[in-house]
C-alpha cells in the first residue's frame, strides 16, 4: 500500500506539461518583484525601512536576514546592491533571460531585502518569495520568453517542462486562503455572528484608501461580502480538488464529476479575482492583489492557455 | 532513477513544512499587554457569550487564561517541529504567516504629528488626512502604514521611541522655528453603522505621547 502510494507519487512529480502556466507566473514574479521593491526605492523609503537610525532609518535593525549578516549587516553599501539585485533579476524574470539563475538572483537579493525590517512588510512579501523559490524549481524560463525566441526562433514554442512546480504554485495559492481563513476566528467573522469584519476593517484607518464612512449605508452589503469572504477562504482546498479533478476527468469520481459539470474551479478562480479587486480598490496593500492574481495563472491548466496560441492558426485555416 | 525518489522527498518535506507552519499560530500575538487591549479583550467577552450561550460556562478571564495556556503549549510544539526547517525555510523565502485580518481592529488609533512653535501644539499630520500631510506620501506607502499600525499599539515602546526620534529629525529640518514635536495615538471605538448614520463621531483618546525638543536634532550656531 505505502510503496504503491511511493510510486505513484513519484510518477506524479515525473509528469511534463506545456510549460506556458509556469511562463506567465514567472512574468507575474518578475513583475511583482519591479513593484515591490521598486516602489520602495521610487518613493525615496529605502534609508528609512531598511537601514540603521545613522543612516536614515526608523529603528535600530538587528543583523539581518542570513545574507544581509553574512555581509556584515544592513548598511548602505550591503542594502542597495542587494536592491539592484532584485531589481535586475525581476527584470530578467519578466523578460525571460537567465534561466533559473535569473530566479536564484531575484530570490536571494529580494528574501534579504525585504526581511530586514520585520515592523515594515506584509504577507505579500512571503506570497512573493515564495513564488519566486517556485521559479527556482521551475522552467518557465523556458517559453514566452527571449531565451526561447533566440532558441526556437518563436517567442511562444511549445515546451514541456516538469509539471510540479506549477501544482506548488495552486498548493501555495490554497494554503495561503484555507490558512488566513482559519485563523479569521474572530466573533465578527465565523457564522452565526453579525458578519461585520468587512464593515469594521474598512473603517480602520491603517490600510484604507480613502474614508470608508460611507459604507454604513451600505452595511449588509459588507455583511454579505464578510460571509462570502469567510467561505471562500475556509473551502478554498475545493479549489485545489476541482483543478485536480479538472486535470484528470477520467479519474475524477462522483463529486469530481459534478464539480466539472458545474465549473467549480471557475467558481472559485471569479470570486477570488471579485474580492482581490474590491480589497484594491478599497484598500492600500502594497502588491497583494497583483501577486495574488498572479499566482492564479498557475490556476489555469497550461494546455487551456496554449490553445489561445492554437486559436489563430485554426481561425487562419477556417478562413 | 534514485534522483526522482530523492526529488520525492525533497518536495514532500517541502510540502509539509510549509503547510505545517501555516496551519494557525498566535506567534507575533504571544504578548499579554497585546492580549490586554480593547479589540482583544472584546473578542473574548463574546466568545464567552456565545459559549455560554451553548452551555459552556467560562468568563471571559477564563477563557483568556485557556486560550493563553493552550497557545503556549501549542507554541512550543510547532516551534519545536519547525526549527530544523528553519534555515530552509529563510535561505528559500518560503517562510508562511497568513494572519490576514484575522480581527477587525475595534479600538483602532490613528498617529497625530503636532509641532510646537512657541504657542502650543499645532497638528501637521493625521493619518488619511488630506489636510494634515506632512510627509504624507510616506506615510501612506503600505510599508510605511505597517509600521505606523505596529506602533499604535502599547507593547511596541521601544520602537516607538526610535521612530519619534526619526520624526524629530525630520521635523527640525522641515520646521526651523518649531521647538518640540510630539507623536501620538489618537485610540477610540469605531461606530457602528447605526451610530455613523445617525452623525455620531468617535471620542478620541490622546495615547502612547512621545514628544522630543527639537534643540537637540539642530547642530549648534
Amino acid at each position: 500500500m505505502i510503496r504503491r502510494a511511493w510510486t505513484a507519487w513519484v510518477e506524479a512529480l515525473s509528469a511534463r506539461e506545456s510549460a506556458t502556466s509556469l511562463a506567465l507566473l514567472r512574468i507575474g514574479m518578475g513583475v511583482g518583484v519591479l513593484l515591490n521593491v521598486g516602489s520602495v526605492v521610487a518613493h525615496r523609503l529605502v534609508p528609512m525601512v531598511w537601514l540603521q537610525p545613522e543612516d536614515g532609518g526608523l529603528r535600530t535593525l538587528d543583523h539581518g536576514p542570513w545574507l544581509v549578516a553574512l555581509l556584515g549587516g544592513p548598511s548602505p553599501e550591503v542594502v542597495w546592491p542587494l536592491i539592484l539585485g532584485a531589481l535586475v533579476g525581476g527584470a530578467l524574470l519578466v523578460v525571460g533571460i537567465g534561466g533559473r539563475w535569473a530566479s536564484v538572483l531575484a530570490l536571494v537579493c529580494t528574501v534579504n531585502v525585504v526581511n530586514i525590517n520585520g515592523h515594515a512588510g506584509g504577507s505579500y512579501d512571503e506570497l512573493l518569495t515564495n513564488g519566486l523559490w517556485i521559479n527556482v524549481l521551475g522552467s518557465g524560463h523556458r517559453t514566452l520568453s527571449v531565451t526561447a525566441r533566440l532558441s526556437t526562433g518563436t517567442w511562444w514554442p511549445a515546451a514541456r517542462v516538469p509539471a510540479f512546480p506549477r501544482w506548488l504554485a495552486i498548493w501555495q495559492l490554497v494554503l495561503m486562503y484555507c490558512a488566513t481563513g482559519l485563523q479569521k476566528l474572530s466573533i465578527h467573522w465565523v457564522p452565526g455572528g453579525d458578519a461585520s469584519a468587512l464593515y469594521y476593517i474598512m473603517q480602520q484607518p491603517t490600510w484604507q484608501r480613502v474614508d470608508m464612512r460611507f459604507v454604513a449605508w451600505v452595511y449588509p452589503l459588507t455583511q454579505g461580502g464578510t460571509i462570502v469572504t469567510w467561505f471562500y477562504e475556509v473551502l478554498s482546498p475545493l479549489w485545489l480538488l476541482a483543478l485536480v479533478w479538472a486535470a484528470w476527468p477520467e479519474r475524477a469520481g462522483r463529486c469530481g464529476r459534478i464539480a466539472n459539470r458545474i465549473g467549480l474551479r471557475w467558481w472559485f478562480f471569479g470570486i477570488g479575482i471579485v474580492l482581490h479587486v474590491l480589497i484594491f480598490v478599497t484598500m492600500e496593500v502594497g502588491p497583494f492583489t497583483f501577486l495574488s492574481l498572479a499566482y492564479y495563472v498557475a490556476a489555469v491548466h497550461p494546455w487551456e492557455w496554449d490553445e489561445l496560441r492554437e486559436a489563430p492558426a485554426s481561425v487562419r485555416a477556417t478562413a | 532513477m534514485i534522483w526522482k525518489h530523492v526529488r520525492g522527498v525533497l518536495v514532500a518535506l517541502h510540502l509539509f513544512v510549509v503547510t505545517f507552519m501555516a496551519l494557525p499560530s498566535a506567534s507575533g500575538g504571544m504578548n499579554r499587554r497585546a492580549w490586554a487591549d480593547p479589540t482583544v479583550q472584546t473578542e473574548f467577552a463574546a466568545w464567552s457569550a456565545r459559549l455560554r450561550s451553548y452551555g459552556v460556562d467560562v468568563t471571559p478571564p477564563e477563557l483568556e487564561e485557556t486560550m493563553w495556556s493552550f497557545a503556549t503549549s501549542y507554541e512550543g510544539v510547532r516551534n519545536a517541529v519547525l526549527k530544523p526547517f528553519r534555515p530552509y525555510l529563510r535561505i528559500t523565502g518560503t517562510s508562511q504567516s497568513w494572519k490576514m485580518f484575522v480581527a477587525p481592529h475595534r479600538f483602532p488609533s490613528r498617529m497625530e504629528i503636532d509641532i510646537d512653535r512657541g504657542a502650543g501644539f499645532e497638528t501637521v499630520f493625521v493619518e488619511r488626512s488630506g489636510t494634515y500631510d506632512w510627509m504624507r506620501t510616506w506615510f501612506d506607502h503600505d510599508r510605511m502604514r505597517s509600521v505606523v499600525f505596529r506602533y499604535g499599539w502599547p507593547h511596541y515602546g521601544a520602537a516607538r521611541k526610535e521612530f519619534a526620534n526619526w520624526v524629530a529629525e525630520r521635523a527640525a529640518q522641515d520646521f526651523p522655528g518649531a521647538t518640540r514635536v510630539r507623536v501620538s495615538f489618537l485610540s477610540y471605538r469605531t461606530p457602528s453603522p447605526d451610530e455613523v448614520r445617525a452623525g455620531i463621531r468617535p471620542v478620541e483618546n490622546r495615547e502612547l505621547v512621545e514628544i522630543r525638543k527639537l534643540a537637540n536634532e539642530r547642530p549648534p550656531p
